[in-house]
């Protein structure tokens, strides 16, 4: 089995151009046709699985990334206009033999089933709790609305960044005001 | 509130003293640390080197006759590779064999191709398949490919398609009525006819699906030795390989198929699907691995779950039910090989549920139309008749001023009376008023009641909804490859690890960990040194795979089998080196050690070591097979019918209770789900917290089924709904925090006492929510018994109030 797969590319179709990305901390630079979304290049050409496609409408949020900084659904955007980016991808976040406190919590209060949606639920958690590191209940649910999860009911994903959060206060705790 | 529970691990059956027992150690889900950092491994991440991608040209009309398929265009654009045609497919394979043939239980019955031949009968029908070196080859060479289409009549409503004269599906019927299936005990007409006190009514459901996040997808490649290798994200690996021999006319030992981890299955991933001979077709024609991923468009042409249900009951002064009587229709689509029609089959039976009625006559039709065909959805039918029964329960409870929780316990099969005999059931245990009893504790239910009295009097529409639901599992179908028995083996190695093969297998589930857990206790190992290997046909034991909630019970029970026979040759061997009897052996913590001396002990490695190294070079040391394959089967199936004629395929009775509140706006009939509490019996737990995350899972299936999610077809005969902005599925603000307790009453019948969990909890949210909007609306005089309980459905049910 090889590990990369240019499944979009073939030479007669559509125009192409190169681009370059710093994903995951790496510079890559990627031959892609102008139509490619951003997903396709980062699951096809950079051979990163870990971001999924669940709907290709940006309605579930399994194809979460980092761009920049700000986490998109890479199914919404093409990935000529992410030349020149910063992309982190799921697999930026932890490694089995190190998972990042997120993880750990998702994995804690079984925070998944299938999987699947873990890319969109595991960086708007991250995101959240970077800005509010004591979320409500509704602020986590809000946070999370973007992304679909069929097999949990979400109240495991929601304990989940409860403790994500109360791990991330304990770390650094902030100063009193 | 999360109310949790110590499991217990004490087989009825085991003859072991309690000093030897095992303990089950609790372990977060195997393979989490993989699943969090990307590194899952799904259908659409395996890449073959060579892969080619197909594309289908579905048909756009529910109806036509194919008067000609043009695919030079489309043969000669760039990057295809090939192209198939309906009548080219079926050159080259008999019929699909059907998940669950209706003829099996007398009904009509019709064949499937991979493609159309010479007419289509739903709009979505495979037509012609495109291989390209990409997916956008093949899709923009699809939109080539030009068809003579001759478009005829369709029916899409299956009361329509039941009136004389209506459009057929399949040309060689007498009609559009597959089968009507009655389920009959007692007399209920003649007690019906003079009963004092009858009520009628009636329930529409609408077509909608599980919708996993994950679609479907196979990749197949042909081996240079002519073996076939199908990856599909399937939750029967065996029985599509069976299936697949046939179709393609080869030994089925000459079948590979692998399924993947799988992103949620929900019986979305039964098989019976064109797409799967389809696949290796193409791959067999072109040389090369060719893949085919659902898109979201295509997935959401699977239907489920549309039924109607016309009721009538006899009930007396108490509120006890006399006799039931309801007529069920079942639009089941267009058929096809994939396992969907039988939710008609379990809709009938599942009736009356959990009570006490000895005079019931109900018959479920089952009535093809021109929609794409069913496939399976958690609750299986299920849902449709909790909805029935109790909606009859409140209807009834309504007429008599009587509480909804009352007269529930006024009609359940009291505790005693178990095992219960009904409608194709034979019940296994149950304290079913413990359940409602305690749901209506941890929901605070009687607080609920006063707030929704002082809501009223502020004229706020608010209501409060029971719900319970009696959940057959583990279903066993004789003459069918859906059966109720598993198997599994169970393998140890010189360093002491373990290695689990069964034939079950977890589309996201967690059964993996469960069986881990088991087989772990019985050998005295961290369930973190098994390996549980699922869904492979050259691996795995034959076996049934993923439904019915079934996976644990049988896959499970099965490991346990087989570990303990394990077990037997390691205290054999290890009552040899510690010279001691192999009753004096405890298996824990990693550790062999006597009883009563556990300073007397060796690891587990070293014995294993032994076992392999040193056996027949030990006096006493004469037994080396640390492997064994079991196969279990739960006791209480009765497909023999006894000498009343009585059978019963399912062995299992989990329950669930539910109570839930909503608010209804009356300007805009937009329901806001308030607060929610569910109770769930399965059974012996093994670990709590997984158990749990089905429930809650099921609870927000069924809210979703029951306020949203619709699959809707437009007039001319086409899915109108066709993404996730028009099916909408419960989002994590939707929802309100969801108390969950439980309760456990073994299944006398069943290994470790358990029932199965996964399907549960569907059917009664469903019916709570029903009922809870129902409650909403009664100062209005309003009914709704159109589902789901949207905003246009719960307006049209006020403005109908109004105007009347």
């Amino acid at each position: 089995m090889s590990t990369s797969q240019a499944s979009n590319l073939s030479p007669q179709s559509t125009p192409g151009r190169s681009i370059t990305l710093r994903v995951n901390g790496e510079s890559r630079s990627v031959e892609c046709h102008d139509r490619q979304l951003l997903v396709e290049v980062v699951r096809d050409q950079l051979a990163l699985k870990g971001t999924h496609v669940g709907c290709m409408n940006g309605d579930c949020g399994a194809c979460t990334l980092e761009l920049d900084g700000q986490i998109v659904k890479s199914c919404l955007m093409l990935a000529a206009s992410a030349d020149g980016g910063e992309v982190n991808t799921v697999e930026s976040l932890g490694s089995p033999d190190e998972l990042a406190p997120v993880q750990e919590a998702f994995w804690n209060n079984d925070g998944f089933q299938c999987g699947f949606c873990l890319p969109g639920h595991l960086f708007a958690a991250r995101n959240l709790i970077e800005s509010n590191d004591a979320p409500s209940d509704d602020e986590i649910r809000e946070a999370i609305a973007g992304n679909l999860c069929r097999c949990t009911g979400y109240q495991s994903i929601v304990c989940s960044i409860r403790d994500a959060a109360a791990s991330a206060r304990a770390e650094s705790p902030r100063a009193s005001v | 509130m999360t109310e949790t529970i110590t499991p217990r691990f004490v087989a009825t059956d085991d003859p072991r003293p309690e000093s030897v027992r095992p303990e089950l150690e609790q372990i977060r889900r195997k393979d989490g640390d993989l699943m969090l950092t990307g590194r899952g491994g799904y259908l659409d991440d395996t890449v073959l080197p060579g892969m080619l991608h197909a594309a289908i040209l579905r048909s756009p009309y529910a109806h036509a006759r194919i008067r000609g398929i043009d695919t030079s265009a489309a043969e000669a654009a760039s990057g295809v590779r090939f192209v198939l045609t309906g009548a080219q497919a079926k050159d080259q394979t008999s019929p699909i064999p059907h998940y669950f043939d209706p003829a099996l239980v007398g009904g009509r019955t019709a064949d499937f191709r991979p493609l159309a031949v010479d007419e289509v009968i739903y709009a979505g029908e495979p037509v012609a398949a495109v291989v390209g070196v990409t997916l956008n080859d093949a899709e923009a060479a699809v939109a080539l490919i030009e068809v003579d289409w001759e478009p005829l009549p369709f029916v899409i409503d299956a009361e329509k398609a039941l009136e004389q004269g209506a459009p057929k599906v399949f040309d060689t019927w007498e009609d559009n009525a597959m089968i009507r299936l009655p389920f009959v005990e007692g007399n209920a007409g003649p007690i019906i006819d003079s009963a004092k006190h009858t009520l009628e009514g009636e329930l529409r459901i609408q077509r909608y699906q599980t919708a996993p996040l994950e679609t479907r997808g196979y990749i197949a490649s042909w081996g240079t030795d002519g073996r076939l290798t199908l990856h599909a994200s399937a939750q029967n690996p065996h029985p599509l390989r069976s299936h697949l021999s046939k179709t393609l006319g080869m030994p089925e030992n000459q079948i590979r198929v692998i399924a993947p981890r799988v992103g949620g299955g929900f019986g979305h991933k039964f098989h019976g699907y064109p797409e799967e001979p389809l696949v290796a077709l193409l791959s067999r024609a072109v040389g090369a691995p060719v893949k085919w991923l659902e898109t979201r468009a295509e997935c959401m042409l699977v239907g489920a779950r549309e039924f109607i249900h016309r009721f009538k009951v006899a009930y007396d002064e108490d509120g006890k039910i006399l006799a039931l009587r309801d007529r069920i229709i079942a639009d089941i689509g267009a058929l096809g090989a994939s396992g969907g029609w039988g939710m008609a089959f379990i809709a009938g039976m599942a009736l009356p549920g959990p009570y006490r009625v000895k005079h019931y006559d109900v018959e479920s039709t089952a009535v093809v139309t021109h929609k794409a065909p069913w496939n399976g959805a958690r609750s299986y039918g299920k849902e449709s008749a909790a909805l029935a029964y109790e909606r009859i329960m409140d209807l009834v409870a309504a007429e008599l001023s009587l509480d909804p929780a009352e007269i529930r316990r006024r009609n359940f099969i009291p505790p005693e009376e178990f095992p219960y005999w009904t409608s194709m059931k034979h019940l296994d245990s149950g304290e079913y008023a413990a359940a409602l009893d305690h749901v209506l504790k941890l929901g605070g239910y009687d607080q609920l009641r006063e707030e929704q009295a002082q809501a009223r009097s502020q004229n706020r529409l608010v209501g409060v909804g029971v719900g319970f639901e009696l959940t057959p599992e583990g279903g066993d179908f004789s003459g069918t490859l859906l059966r109720g028995f598993d198997t599994s083996t169970v393998r140890m190695d010189p360093t002491g690890t373990v290695t689990v093969l069964t034939g079950v297998t977890s589309p996201g589930t967690g059964n993996e960990t469960g069986i881990a857990q088991v087989v772990a206790a019985e050998l005295g190992v961290s369930p973190h040194d098994v390996t549980v290997v699922q869904g492979d046909t050259d691996r795995c034991p034959y076996g049934y795979g993923n439904f019915s909630s079934r996976s644990m019970t049988v896959g499970g029970a099965a490991a346990l089998l087989a570990a303990r026979d394990v077990r037997a040759t390691l205290v054999t061997a290890a009552g040899v080196l510690l010279e001691t009897t192999p009753e004096q052996v405890r298996l824990a913590h990693g550790r062999a050690s006597v009883v009563y001396e556990p300073d007397r002990n060796l690891s587990i490695e070293e014995l294993t070591r032994a076992v392999f190294v040193r056996t027949l070079a030990v006096h006493g040391l004469d037994q080396a097979q640390l492997e064994s394959t079991r196969t279990y089967a739960p006791s209480n199936v009765h497909n023999v019918p006894d000498e009343l004629g009585r059978s019963s395929p399912y062995p299992s009775f989990p329950y669930s209770a539910h109570v839930s509140t909503v608010e209804v706006d009356r300007e805009t009939g937009l329901v806001k789900l308030q607060n929610y509490a569910g109770v769930h019996d399965c059974g012996t737990i093994i670990n709590p917290k997984m158990v749990e995350g089905q429930f809650l899972g099921a609870i927000t299936m069924g809210i979703g089924g029951a306020l949203w999610e619709e699959l809707k077809y437009a007039p001319d005969g086409r899915l109108a709904t066709k993404s996730f902005k028009h099916y909408l599925m419960p989002r994590a603000n939707d929802l309100p925090w969801i108390k969950v307790g439980h309760e456990v009453t073994p299944s006398p019948f069943a290994m470790l006492g358990m029932k199965g969990v996964g399907e549960s909890g569907v059917a009664g949210a469903i019916a709570s929510l029903a009922n809870a909007v129902n409650d909403a609306l009664r100062p209005l005089g309003a009914v709704i018994d159109q589902m789901p309980l949207s905003a246009p459905n719960v307006l049209a049910a006020i403005r109908r109030a109004e105007r009347s």
